[in-house]
C-alpha cells in the first residue's frame, strides 16, 4: 500500500558509482520467551522495503540459535527484539555466542521495551546501539546503512579540523599564540557572513582558531557577553557532510544548521546544537577538495 | 406527518447548501475522515426515517443485547475493576493483591511469567532470564499456596492469563481452594485459555492446534460440572488488538475464535447450553471513542446472532456475550508518559460507554517497564472517578441512538460479518490461523499504521508532534534478579520434600490418559498437581504425547 515494488527493487541495488553493491542481509531474532513480534515484524518488512534482505528468526530463540543464524545466513547485521525484560541477561549472551564463533564482526542492534537506564550496561556489553518505543523505523534503516558503509568507507570524523576560541580583540591575544607558544599563524580573514574575524593558527593537521566580533550581531559577540573569551567551538573535519547533517536530523539531534552553508576557506560546514553534546558546541566541516587549503 | 417529513428535506437541502458555501472559503482539515478500520466518517449523521432503532437495538437485557445484556446494566452495579498485577515472587504478587483490594479493587488478575505460561519450570535453561520478569512465577501448588495466602476465594474473583498450561494452573487454583475449605461450586474466576490468538497474536503457545482445542474441550467438560460459576475461556481480542490489528479485525478474528471453540465442544458432544454460558470475552479498548464503543456494540449483537440463529442455542444466557476489557498497551507513549493518563481515561470510557463487564486500565508507565505502584494506584483511580464522579453510569447505554455511533455499530457490524464469512470459506478459525490469514491481515495493519506515523499522516501527541526535550526516565519499577535464583533454590527444595513415587505415579497415570485420543484429563492433572509435579514437568508430559507446536 505505501510501497511500490518496483521503488523497492531499485533501491535494492544501491547504487555507488558503476558498482552495483550487494543487498544488505540483516537477522532480526526474538530472543527468550517473549511473544510480542508486532516490532520485530514491521521493521523486517520496513527493511525489506528499504531493499535490505531480511530473514526473521520467529519466536523463542536462544542465544546460540541466533549467533548460529546469523553465521549460517551471512548476515551483515543482527538485531534483537524483547519486551519481557530479559534484555540484560540475553543481549549480551548473543554477543558472548557470537564471539566464540569468531563472529564478532557482526554488529548486533536492540530494541524493545528497554528501560534507559539499562542502555549503558548493553552497550559496554558490545550492543552497538539501542532503539527504544517510539524510534522511526527509517532512522533504524539509516542506521543500518551507515552501520554497513562504515565498513568500506570511514564515518568517523577524520580529525579535530580546529579549535575557536573567542577572543575581544584579535590583535591583544595573538601574541601569547604565535611568539610564547610558537605556533605558525597562516593568515587572518574576515568571514562577513558569520561577522566574525577569524585568525588561523596551524598545530600539526590542525588548527586554532582564535574568532573576533565583527559586529554586535556577531555570534561571537553574544558568546563572550554571555560567558566571556574562551573556547567556543570544536571544529571536526568529516566526508560527505551533506550526507552526514541528513543523518543527524534523522537520528533526531538537534542542529543549528539543516543544511550545510558556506564557511571559511570555501569549506561547507554546519553546526550541531550544544545541547546534544554537553553543552560543547560541534562544527562538522568538508574541506573543498578543489581548495588550497 | 407528510408535512413534517417535507419539512427536514428542506431543512437537510438547506443545510448542505450551506455546507457547500462554507467549504468554498473554509475547506475541512483532510479530504476524507475515517476510523482506525477504514470506516468512513460523514461529516454529520442524521435520523434515517426508514430505520426502525427498537427492534435492530433490543432493549439491555434482551436480545440481540445492542445495549447491554442486563436490565439495569451499572445502575445497580459498577462493572468489576480489575487490574491485572503480578511479578517476581509469589509472596511481592500476594502483597501486591492485598494493597489492590485494600485501595477497593474488586477482583484479582494474575499475570504469570512467560516461563509459567509457556510452562517451563524456573529452572528449566528455556526460562533464563524471564523468571518472574512479565509476571509472577508459580512452579508448583506451593507459590500458587503463597500467591493466594490470606485471600479468601470465595469473596473474590479471580482472573487467571493463562493459556497453554491453563488446566494446570486452575488446578491448582481448585487445590488451593480445597485447602481453604471453600466448596468448589463457589470459586469464581476466568482462565483465558484461548489458544487460538496465541498462534495469532500472542505467542505463548505450547502444543500443537489439535491437542490444545482437546485440552480447552476437556475443561469446559470438566468445570460445567465440578466449579460451575468459573469462566472457562477469555476469548480475547485484546492481543489481536495489541498486535496491530483494527478494531474490526480484533472483532472478527476474536470472534471466529469463538466459533471454533463452541464447534469443538459441539463435536465432542457437549450440549450447547451446557457450557456457552461460560464463555467469557476480552477486548481492547483504543483511542477512537465512538469506533470502540461501536465495536463492543456491534461484538454483542453478532455474537448473540450468532449463538441463537446459528448454534440455536435456547437459553439466553448463551446469547449473551459477556466481557472484560483492557485499555490499549500498544497506544502508550514512552514519550512524556504522564499523557498516558489521559489516554487511558478516554478508552476507560469507551469501554464503560460499551457495557464492559470489568476493566483493566493500564498505568502511565506501562511502555516503560511494569508498573510502579504509584501508577498502578492512579490507574485504578481512573476507573472510581469514572464511576463515582462522571454520571456515565447512571442510565443505560447512554450513547444508544446516536445518530453516528449506531450508524458506526452497523457499520463494524458489516465488516466484521465480512470476515466471518472469509473465515468460514477457508475452513474455520483453525484452518485460518494454521494457513497465516489473520496472522498477514494483522500484519499488514500494523505496517500501515507504523508508517502512517512515521510520516506524520497519525498524530500521536508527544511522539511525532509536540515533543519536547526530556530525559526518559523516572522511578521504575524493577523486578530484583536475585530472585530468579531464589526460584530456582525454592522448586528444587520442593523436589526434594515431595513424595516422589506419589508424583511419578501420577505423571505417569497422566501420560497414559494424554495417550487416549479422547481420555479426560483435567482429574489427573489435578491429582498431579496435588502432588506437588510442577508446571514444567505436567507440561513436559504433555509435550512428549502432544508434540510442540514451531511457529
Amino acid at each position: 500500500m505505501y510501497f511500490d515494488p518496483n521503488l523497492a527493487n531499485i533501491s535494492a541495488r544501491k547504487i555507488e558509482g558503476e558498482k552495483i553493491m550487494a543487498k544488505i542481509r540483516v537477522l532480526i531474532a526474538k530472543p527468550g520467551l517473549d511473544g510480542h513480534d508486532r516490532g520485530a515484524l514491521v521493521i523486517s518488512q520496513a527493511l525489506r522495503d528499504r531493499g535490505m534482505e531480511v530473514i526473521y528468526t520467529g519466536l523463542r530463540q536462544s542465544p546460540v540459535q541466533i549467533a548460529q543464524a546469523a553465521i549460517q545466513e551471512d548476515v551483515d547485521v543482527v538485531g534483537v527484539s524483547s519486551l519481557s525484560g530479559a534484555h540484560n541477561t540475553l543481549f549480551p549472551k548473543i554477543i558472548e555466542e557470537l564471539k566464540k564463533r569468531g563472529a564478532e564482526d557482526i554488529p548486533v542492534i536492540g530494541g524493545g521495551v528497554i528501560p534507559a537506564e539499562d542502555i549503558p550496561f548493553l552497550i559496554d556489553s558490545g550492543i552497538k546501539k539501542v532503539f527504544t518505543s517510539g524510534a522511526s523505523t527509517d532512522a533504524l534503516a539509516n542506521y543500518i546503512e551507515q552501520l554497513i558503509d562504515s565498513n568500506q568507507t570511514s564515518i568517523t570524523p577524520k580529525k579535530i579540523a580546529h579549535i575557536g576560541i573567542a577572543v575581544k580583540q584579535i590583535d591583544s591575544v595573538l601574541s601569547f599564540y604565535t611568539d610564547n607558544l610558537g605556533l605558525e599563524l597562516e593568515g587572518i580573514e574576515d568571514i562577513p557572513d558569520e561577522h566574525v574575524k577569524a585568525a588561523f593558527l596551524k598545530i600539526g593537521d590542525s588548527r586554532l582558531e582564535l574568532l573576533e566580533p565583527l559586529d554586535s550581531a556577531s555570534p561571537i559577540q553574544q558568546f563572550l557577553d554571555k560567558k566571556g573569551e574562551g573556547i567556543h567551538h570544536i571544529a571536526l573535519e568529516v566526508d560527505d557532510i551533506h550526507g552526514r547533517v541528513a543523518q543527524l536530523k534523522q537520528e533526531g539531534v538537534p542542529l543549528i544548521n539543516d543544511q550545510p552553508k558556506q564557511g571559511a576557506h570555501n569549506s561547507q560546514i554546519a553546526f550541531i546544537h550544544p545541547k546534544a553534546a554537553g553543552r560543547v558546541l560541534f562544527e562538522l566541516c568538508e574541506k573543498d577538495e578543489a581548495g588550497d587549503v | 406527518m407528510e408535512d413534517k417529513h417535507a419539512q427536514n428535506k428542506s431543512s437537510e437541502a438547506n443545510w448542505k447548501q450551506a455546507t457547500e458555501k462554507a467549504l468554498e472559503r473554509f475547506p475541512e482539515r483532510k479530504p476524507s475522515f475515517k476510523t482506525s478500520s477504514n470506516i468512513d466518517v460523514d461529516r454529520l449523521y442524521y435520523p434515517d426515517p426508514t430505520e426502525n432503532y427498537n427492534q435492530k437495538l433490543g432493549f439491555p437485557g434482551q436480545y440481540p443485547y445492542t445495549r447491554g445484556i442486563q436490565p439495569t446494566m451499572y445502575r445497580s452495579r459498577f462493572w468489576t475493576m480489575r487490574q491485572y498485577a503480578g511479578f517476581g515472587s509469589a509472596a511481592e504478587t500476594n502483597n501486591r493483591f492485598r494493597y489492590l483490594l485494600e485501595q477497593g479493587q474488586t477482583g484479582l488478575s494474575v499475570a504469570f511469567d512467560l516461563p509459567t505460561q509457556i510452562g517451563y519450570d524456573s529452572d528449566d535453561p528455556m526460562a533464563e532470564g524471564e523468571v518472574g520478569k512479565v509476571g509472577v512465577a508459580i512452579d508448583s501448588l506451593a507459590d500458587m499456596e503463597k500467591l493466594l495466602d490470606g485471600i479468601p476465594l470465595d469473596q473474590v474473583s479471580t482472573s487467571m492469563t493463562i493459556n497453554a498450561p491453563a488446566s494446570v494452573l486452575l488446578c491448582m487454583y481448585i487445590a488451593v481452594g480445597e485447602k481453604q475449605g471453600v466448596p468448589l461450586e463457589k470459586l469464581t474466576g476466568t482462565i483465558q485459555n484461548d489458544i487460538l490468538k496465541e498462534y495469532i497474536a500472542r505467542g505463548t503457545y505450547i502444543f500443537p492446534p489439535k491437542p490444545s482445542m482437546r485440552l480447552i474441550t476437556d475443561i469446559f467438560a470438566f468445570c460445567q460440572t465440578h466449579i460451575p460459576k468459573f469462566n472457562t475461556i477469555s476469548i480475547s481480542g485484546y492481543h489481536i488488538r495489541e498486535a496491530g490489528s483494527t478494531a474490526v479485525q480484533e472483532a472478527a478474528f476474536t470472534i471466529a475464535n469463538g466459533m471454533a471453540y463452541v464447534d469443538h465442544a459441539l463435536e465432542a458432544g457437549l450440549d450447547i447450553d451446557s457450557f456457552a454460558p461460560r464463555l467469557a470475552f476480552f477486548f481492547n479498548a483504543h483511542n477512537n471513542f465512538f469506533e470502540e464503543i461501536a465495536k463492543f456494540r456491534a461484538a454483542r449483537r453478532i455474537w448473540a446472532r450468532i449463538m441463537k440463529e446459528h448454534y440455536g442455542a435456547k437459553n439466553p444466557k448463551s446469547w449473551k456475550m459477556r466481557f472484560h476489557t483492557q485499555t490499549g498497551g500498544s497506544t502508550l507513549t514512552a514519550q512524556q508518559p504522564d499523557n498516558n493518563i489521559v489516554r487511558v481515561t478516554i478508552q476507560a470510557l469507551a469501554a464503560v460507554m460499551g457495557g464492559t463487564q470489568s476493566l483493566h486500565t493500564n498505568s502511565r508507565d506501562e511502555a516503560l517497564s511494569l508498573p510502579t505502584e504509584d501508577s498502578a494506584r492512579i490507574a485504578l483511580r481512573t476507573q472510581q472517578i469514572l464511576a463515582h464522579e462522571s454520571g456515565v453510569s447512571d442510565t443505560v447505554d447512554p450513547l444508544g441512538g446516536s445518530y453516528y455511533v449506531e450508524a458506526l455499530t452497523d457499520d463494524i457490524e458489516r465488516d466484521v460479518n465480512r470476515y466471518l464469512e472469509q473465515i468460514a470459506d477457508l475452513g474455520g478459525a483453525v484452518q485460518a490461523v494454521e494457513a497465516g490469514f489473520m496472522q498477514r491481515e494483522i500484519h499488514q495493519a500494523a505496517y500501515d499504521t507504523q508508517k502512517d506515523i512515521e510520516k506524520a499522516e497519525t498524530t500521536i501527541v508527544g511522539l511525532n508532534a509536540y515533543t519536547i526535550d526530556e530525559d526518559v526516565n523516572p522511578d521504575l519499577m524493577k523486578v530484583d534478579p536475585a530472585l530468579e535464583q531464589a526460584q530456582i533454590n525454592a522448586i528444587q527444595t520442593i523436589r526434594n520434600e515431595r513424595d516422589q513415587a506419589a508424583v511419578d505415579e501420577a505423571l505417569a497415570n497422566l501420560k497414559a490418559q494424554a495417550h487416549l485420543e479422547d481420555g479426560h484429563l483435567m482429574p489427573f492433572i489435578l491429582k498431579a498437581v496435588k502432588a506437588y509435579a510442577t508446571v514444567g514437568e505436567i507440561c513436559n508430559v504433555l509435550r512428549s504425547e502432544f508434540g510442540e507446536y514451531i511457529g
